[in-house]
């Protein structure tokens, strides 16, 4: 199976700024893939250079199988894309908008587009410029969900939405997948990504840090465990899986924990009488912030 | 006093963000004043020749183009500059205040930067404050710059008043703007707003004073006339200037007004609801740039065809005033056409070419608007190449000249035919119009490889219809020499004979294909 997106080793500058820095990204058909990564760490420039927007300076990508900078048009019939900030035209409304859009890349599913209306709470009679910011964003994303694309580029389809559109939206993602269609997406919210995505992609500074199934990163994170046992739980410390380990004055322990490891510490812990157990859930966020974290430290 | 809070802050600010963009406004306006002096003395050596010039400057379409015309009769290089140049140094502090308003109220509202500054400690009135002063100030500056230029003509008390006739009609259409972007929810709309009632104003005295020497009671509706009529170094008098300073004060206190009624962002007039659907029509990147340009094209058609219209119906008129010409003047006048209202027509169709120039530019430019908004982005990353993309706009801006042109040409051919009751009038016109068009896209082709090259540039291309305008109208006066005559795309349009291998239509096909290397080379 070859993948639908192959970018590797890409470099961009702009003047000084090495916005890309030889970046890595690979998506395989089928997959929801999630591109994470702080402000400014390169997500947009990245996502420009797939669209054929931005041309890189070194380093190789392949879209759909194709040169996205030279075979554009041809390879954005494939593909629906929601930018990161959506400007409407002031004067269409937003119906018109979605409709042109659609039509730009080479049509959309008529009845797929009224069912998004109906499913986003769209109001498509209004000007582009009297919408809010998330109901701006609705636009982009109908006129990109409703097309019959093999591959959706989106650059934080979420941001601006309410809770239960972003249910929705998630739903939606769902669907298109369960269709064998592929997704690349960029978001903040880690929630949302650890719902939906398949693989992750981290980029700081250019250059990507982490990549893989998210279920293979998984044992990256840990759960964070606070507890306060009845007998000395000392010992713990030294079980495997179990890191960081601190103790504190009055019987509280806290420490970090391989999920693999849960059933054997867990059971360790009740033998020494447990009085209070709390136990974050490896997450994300974790990953993300010993990542970010570390960006931060090296800077 | 609250409702002001912040408008020191945001002057300054105002000031930052204008320090370059103002100067060269600023600059250029004044630089202007300085060549007009300059060459008008280079081209006639000795003053007495200027009486040369009576021809064309006391003949309706000079009177149309120039001014009321006092101290003409006995014409120094002084009452010359006063009376022929002053109008189009008077025009460019017009545009210089009207945008500096929009673009600091309007502009700032549209693109959300007021909402960020209304919700800090800043008053109602302060961002339109803080618009007015900068352009009141640099319609001021500018006037002084223009008495700098004056100087040497000898009258201090004449240089001064004609530099405060330029800042009052800055003044003036600064208050216009101000009222537009009041009414208009777009700045875009709103600088259209205010360059209507421009071309409105040097329209209705032309009409004006063609209709009685010195002006007629119609001039003294438009700001250009107010500041002409002061009859600077001929037989100054000041009380004219009184009709500026109320008048931009009630429209300064109408703008404040209507800025307390409405809500930040919304315009005058309230939104109904739209197309649910884009019609069948709008299917692709070209129906997109067309239907983008849609309300421009029809506002520019009415606007230039009402103009031709305008000046069409002077016919009679004019061909009345042949009567009374004096035999040398009708040898100077009919040496070209042999019609003095053929001849007067050309020079009307000439003018209107020049709008509808700036229709184009306007509609070119929303190229690099486009871009800067994001919006060029979601139609690039669909199935549209750049080439495409670009090709769309220019498409676009020359179907919309077509049709500015042929509303032109209809209005003054159609005017001109019924004026003299002779409708075989109409079409020779229509066609004389439409041989601008080629000029035309000489602009549109130029544009478009500017906005390319950097988006920054596109302003670049108002030097071309200023060229255009200054050779069109002093090219022969000031004895231009003929490359720079040529430089000018509307110049051979105008004399057949002069076509060559650097003929308009193969010179915008270069342009043209230099903008679309240009957009396919830029990353």
């Amino acid at each position: 199976m070859t993948a639908v997106i192959e970018a590797s080793g890409l470099v961009k500058t702009f003047g000084r700024t090495r916005a890309l820095d030889g970046f890595d990204l690979t998506v395989q058909p089928g997959e929801v893939a999630a591109f994470l990564g702080p402000n400014g760490a390169g997500k947009s420039t990245t996502i420009r250079i797939l669209l054929g927007l931005l041309r890189a300076e070194a380093g190789a990508v392949t879209l759909l199988g194709g040169d996205p900078w030279r075979d554009a048009v041809a390879l954005h019939r494939r593909l629906a894309y929601v930018p990161g900030d959506v400007t409407l035209w002031p004067t269409l409304t937003g119906g018109e908008a979605i409709d042109t859009l659609g039509r730009l890349r080479g049509g959309l599913n008529e009845a797929r587009k009224r069912e998004l209306i109906e499913r986003f709470d769209l109001d498509p009679r209004k000007k582009g410029r009297t919408y809010s910011k998330g109901n701006r964003q609705k636009v982009a994303l109908i006129a990109a969900l409703a097309a019959d694309a093999e591959l959706y580029v989106m650059d934080e389809p979420t941001s601006g939405l309410d809770p239960l559109m972003e249910a929705e939206f998630q739903k939606v993602v769902r669907e298109l997948t369960g269709e064998g269609r592929t997704v690349l997406l960029s978001s903040h919210i880690l929630a949302e990504v650890e719902k939906l995505c398949d693989t992750v992609t981290i980029i700081r500074d250019g250059v990507t840090v982490q990549s893989g199934r998210l279920a293979d990163l998984r044992h990256l994170t840990r759960s964070a465990v606070t507890a306060r046992t009845r007998d000395d739980a000392a010992g713990i410390g030294e079980l495997a899986g179990v890191h960081d380990f601190a103790s504190g004055a009055d019987g509280l322990v806290t420490f970090s924990l391989d999920g693999d490891h849960t059933a054997d510490v867990m059971a360790a812990l009740a033998a020494r009488g447990i009085v209070a157990l709390e136990s974050a859930p490896p997450s994300l966020e974790a990953m993300f912030l010993s990542e970010y974290g570390t960006a931060k430290a090296s800077k | 006093m609250s409702a002001f809070a912040g408008t020191g802050m945001l002057l300054r600010v105002a000031l930052r963000k204008d320090r370059v963009r103002l100067s060269v406004w600023v600059g250029l306006v004044v630089l202007l004043a300085f060549y007009c002096v300059d060459a008008v003395k280079a081209a006639y050596p000795n003053e007495g020749d200027l009486a040369a010039l009576l021809g064309f400057v006391q003949g309706p379409a000079g009177v149309a183009m120039t001014g009321p015309g006092y101290g003409l009769d006995t014409p120094t290089y002084a009452t010359v500059f006063a009376g022929v140049y002053a109008l189009y140094v008077y025009l460019a502090v017009a545009f210089m205040g009207a945008t500096a308003v929009v673009r600091h109220t309007r502009a700032d509202e549209e693109s959300g930067r007021s909402e960020l500054i209304g919700a800090g400690a800043v008053g109602r009135f302060a961002p339109l404050t803080a618009a007015g002063v900068v352009a009141m100030g640099a319609s001021l500056v500018t006037g002084v710059g223009i008495v700098g230029a004056t100087w040497s003509y000898g009258s201090a008390a004449d240089a001064w008043l004609l530099g405060a006739c330029a800042a009052s009609v800055g003044i003036v259409f600064a208050g216009i703007a101000a009222v537009a972007a009041q009414l208009a929810e777009r700045a875009r709309s709103a600088m259209s707003m205010a360059s209507a009632v421009i071309g409105a104003a040097v329209v209705v005295r032309g009409v004006g004073d063609i209709m009685r020497e010195h002006g007629s009671w119609l001039s003294w509706f438009s700001p250009f006339a107010w500041a002409q009529q002061t009859r600077p170094f001929a037989e100054p008098r000041w009380w004219p200037l009184l009709v500026p300073v109320v008048v931009a004060a009630c429209l300064w206190a109408a703008s404040a007004v209507l800025l307390a009624r409405r809500d930040m962002g919304a315009g005058l007039v309230a939104q109904r609801p739209g197309r649910s659907h884009a019609s069948r029509w709008l299917a692709g990147p070209y129906s997109l740039a067309l239907r983008l340009e849609r309300g421009s094209i029809i506002g520019w058609s009415l606007g230039v065809g009402f103009s031709g219209l305008l000046y069409g119906s002077l016919a009679a008129s004019v061909q009345e005033s042949l009567a009374n010409l004096p035999q040398n003047l009708k040898t100077v006048l009919l040496a070209q056409d042999g019609d003095l209202v053929d001849a007067y027509a050309a020079t009307m169709a000439f003018f209107d070419a020049l709008l509808v120039a700036c229709f184009a530019i306007v509609a070119v430019h929303r190229l690099a608007s486009e871009e800067a908004a994001g919006r060029a982005e979601v139609v690039l990353a669909a199935a549209v190449s750049r080439r495409t993309w670009v090709g769309a706009s220019v498409v676009a801006a020359l179907v919309g000249s077509v049709v500015v042109t042929l509303a032109g040409g209809l209005g003054l051919g159609i005017a001109v035919g019924a004026s003299l009751g002779d409708s075989s009038r109409v079409w020779p016109l229509v066609l004389a119009q439409a041989a601008y068009l080629p000029a035309v896209a000489v602009v549109i082709g130029v544009t478009a490889a500017l906005a390319s090259a950097r988006p920054r540039w596109v302003s670049a291309a108002w030097a071309l219809v200023g060229w255009g305008m200054f050779a069109g109208f002093f090219g022969q006066l000031v004895s231009l020499p003929q490359a720079a005559l040529n430089a000018s795309p509307f110049h051979s349009s105008t004399s057949p004979g002069l076509r060559s291998s650097r003929s308009p239509p193969l010179r915008s096909w270069r342009c043209w294909r230099r903008a679309r290397r240009s957009w396919a080379s830029r990353w």
